[in-house]
């Protein structure tokens, strides 16, 4: 009890003191505040990219898989080689237990959009049958989906992303309207939500627009056989594993692979995704933790060093504390609330450093950042780590002072 | 003190030797010191540069310890007592005045006074309250705020004694209390020390001006390590 009230009396001590050496006290403030923004940023970033990866993969859908022709990981973009078939779709909606949903799609890509005098250059014009919206979970903003009769006939009907509708339409309902899509006229018949997230190649999936994929056949003049990839849903999104063995070998059986050749298909689950997000991650935390331990470290060297020189620069204080009855617990305890007072300020500068910073990169599109409480108690806890570490050896350098040489220093 | 038994001193030190090793020599400061010093006393150390004088005056004030020998405080041997405790001891029953005032300069005169209060077990508000009146007693009523670097060396010195007094100690060592002081300001020092004295407060001052020495009802003569009760 009477240690805790003079605990309490030190540490008010110590920030008299501190201000007293109020050039010092900027420096360790400095210092380790530019270790805790580091920590800030890191943390903030990490979690960014956790819940990012989280709306990714929910976006991608538990329950789906999307087959893409051609072995995608060990071949170039290019190269991608035509495999999958209108055949394989016809069996596969026929034959493989628990599909309640088969979406063929192809894309072509930079279409040119004009709608009375606005023009736009689209990323990808993308060719689907009947229910895209509901394969990728893919809520509509307004109008419809496409259906079966659309594709049957080729009909010339589209459903704009965000960014044409846009760009093109401004405050305009687009619904109903003809725009030129590379000078062929198609009505818009509907709008897909934003989702605002950029889809792996700098550009973003709102950049996008949607038609039959028999539409898209005839105007390009595509390969009318075999088409790029297959989206897929399954009845029970808690088996996806076995799912997906089902769904591979049904397809290697479909394209007449025997047992040594190499699957000509490449399907991928929101696992997966998962798996390639958090292989991102794990670079992000490398570099960034790397970079936030040595501003630490280095925050707390510049204390120890500053408080080796103040330990001895305030000798004589240290000598007359001592005459006047400190023992010698109280001077280190003394010197350790100065340092984790100093840590905590500059817990408070950082996060206001890292904050500040992540909000700037997070502005300009560098890094997803997340805030959390979690940022809170990870600076503090640590600040009160570097100062209890890294003051522990100059305060007891102060406790071990002999009274009478430090008075007379 | 009347009475059949007789007072037993304040401070009883018995063949006290303080050796200290320079290099490879061991150099025997105090060669058998014995002596008593009663409850009330206001004795005078005095000797030449060198005779030991300042380190006797420290194994009383428990900042440094004896090599061998006994050093009884109030009845209690306090020789072997843990640095806490003699930290403890020295801040209740002791009180310091130095010859550099030794002031903590970036703190109030008022906070200096409370310093050794700070780490003694008395209430704050009590505390506080006496640092005031102290400040009153040696005239610096108008001073309680200001820093030490803007006061005079006399005024210094009666915070420093303020100070010493904030614990109420049974005994006051002063180390050359006037060393840095003109005649005029020394004379003042001494006059509160007196009336601290009178206030049956024990006063030991170390000082080699015959001045300050004229004010002890009792002169101890240190030389070479040993005393002469003259």
């Amino acid at each position: 009890m009477a240690r805790l009230s003079l605990l309490l009396r030190l540490a008010r001590m110590a920030l008299v003191s501190l201000w007293a050496f109020r050039l010092r006290s900027c420096f360790v403030i400095a210092a380790t505040g530019l270790g805790i923004a580091s920590l800030t940023i890191i943390v903030a970033a990490v979690d960014g990219a956790q819940k990012k990866a989280v709306e990714i993969t929910d976006s991608f859908g538990p329950d789906a898989a999307f087959v893409l022709g051609g072995d995608v990981f060990s071949r170039a973009v290019g190269q991608r080689t035509s495999t999958l078939t209108w055949e394989d779709v016809r069996r596969i909606r026929q034959s493989l237990p628990g599909v309640y949903l088969v979406v063929p799609m192809r894309a072509v890509v930079k279409v040119s959009l004009r709608y009375g005098s606005s023009n736009f250059v689209a990323d990808n014009l993308i060719g689907s049958t009947e229910d895209y919206a509901t394969a990728w979970n893919w809520p509509l903003a307004e109008g419809r989906d496409l259906t079966r009769e659309d594709v049957d006939l080729a009909a010339k009907v589209t459903i704009l992303g965000v960014d044409p509708a846009r760009a093109l339409f401004g405050g305009e309902n687009p619904l109903g309207k003809s725009i030129l899509i590379n000078d062929t006229p198609f009505t818009v018949i509907g709008l897909l939500s934003e989702r605002g997230f950029s889809s792996g190649h700098g550009s973003s999936v709102d950049n996008r627009l949607v038609a039959p994929i028999s539409t898209l056949t005839q105007r390009f003049n595509l390969d009318r056989k075999h088409f790029r990839a297959l989206r897929i849903k399954f009845h029970d999104a808690a088996n996806m594993q076995a799912n997906v063995e089902n769904l591979r070998s049904f397809l290697r059986t479909l394209h007449g692979l025997g047992p040594t050749d190499k699957d000509d298909f490449t399907i991928l689950t929101a696992d997966e995704v998962l798996k390639f997000l958090s292989m991102l991650k794990g670079s992000l935390v490398a570099f960034l933790g790397v970079t936030a331990a040595v501003a630490i470290l280095v925050g707390g060297f510049v204390l120890a060093n500053l408080f080796y020189l103040s330990v001895s620069e305030r000798a004589q204080e240290i000598g007359i504390r001592r005459a006047f009855g400190a023992p010698a617990w109280a001077i280190m305890a003394q010197f350790l609330c100065e340092a984790v007072a100093l840590t905590l300020l500059g817990a408070a500068l950082g996060q206001a450093l890292g904050l500040g910073l992540g909000q700037l990169l997070a502005r300009l599109e560098i890094l997803e950042i997340e805030l959390s409480a979690k940022i809170f108690l990870l600076s503090v806890g640590s600040a009160v780590a570097i100062g209890l570490l890294f003051g522990l050896r100059p305060a007891r350098q102060a406790a071990r002072l002999d009274p009478i040489q430090a008075l007379r220093s | 003190m009347s009475g059949a038994q007789t007072p037993r001193p304040l401070v009883r030190i018995t063949d006290v030797r303080r050796v200290y090793r320079q290099g490879d020599l061991d150099v025997e400061i105090l060669k058998g010191v014995s002596l008593d010093i009663g409850q009330g006393e206001f004795v005078a150390l005095q000797g030449p540069s060198g005779s030991g004088k300042s380190t006797l005056l420290h194994i009383l004030g428990l900042l440094d310890r004896p090599t061998s020998g006994i050093y009884e405080l109030d009845g209690r041997d306090v020789s072997g007592l843990s640095d806490d405790e003699q930290s403890e001891v020295r801040g209740q029953l002791i009180g310091f005045v130095f010859q550099s005032f030794y002031l903590i300069p970036y703190i109030t005169a008022l906070d200096n006074v409370l310093l050794p209060a700070l780490y003694s077990p008395a209430q704050t508000g009590e505390a506080r309250a006496r640092a005031v009146e102290l400040l009153g007693l040696v005239g610096l009523s108008d001073r309680t705020d200001f820093k030490p670097t803007q006061l005079s060396g006399g005024q210094q010195q009666r915070v420093a004694l303020a100070r010493a007094l904030i614990n109420a100690p049974r005994m006051l060592l002063a180390d050359e209390p006037t060393g840095q002081l003109d005649s005029a300001t020394s004379r003042e020092i001494m006059d509160l020390m007196s009336a601290i004295n009178s206030q049956g407060t024990t006063v030991v001052v170390v000082t080699h001006e015959e001045a300050t020495a004229a004010y002890a009802r009792r002169r101890i003569i240190v030389a070479d390590g040993r005393v002469d009760h003259g």
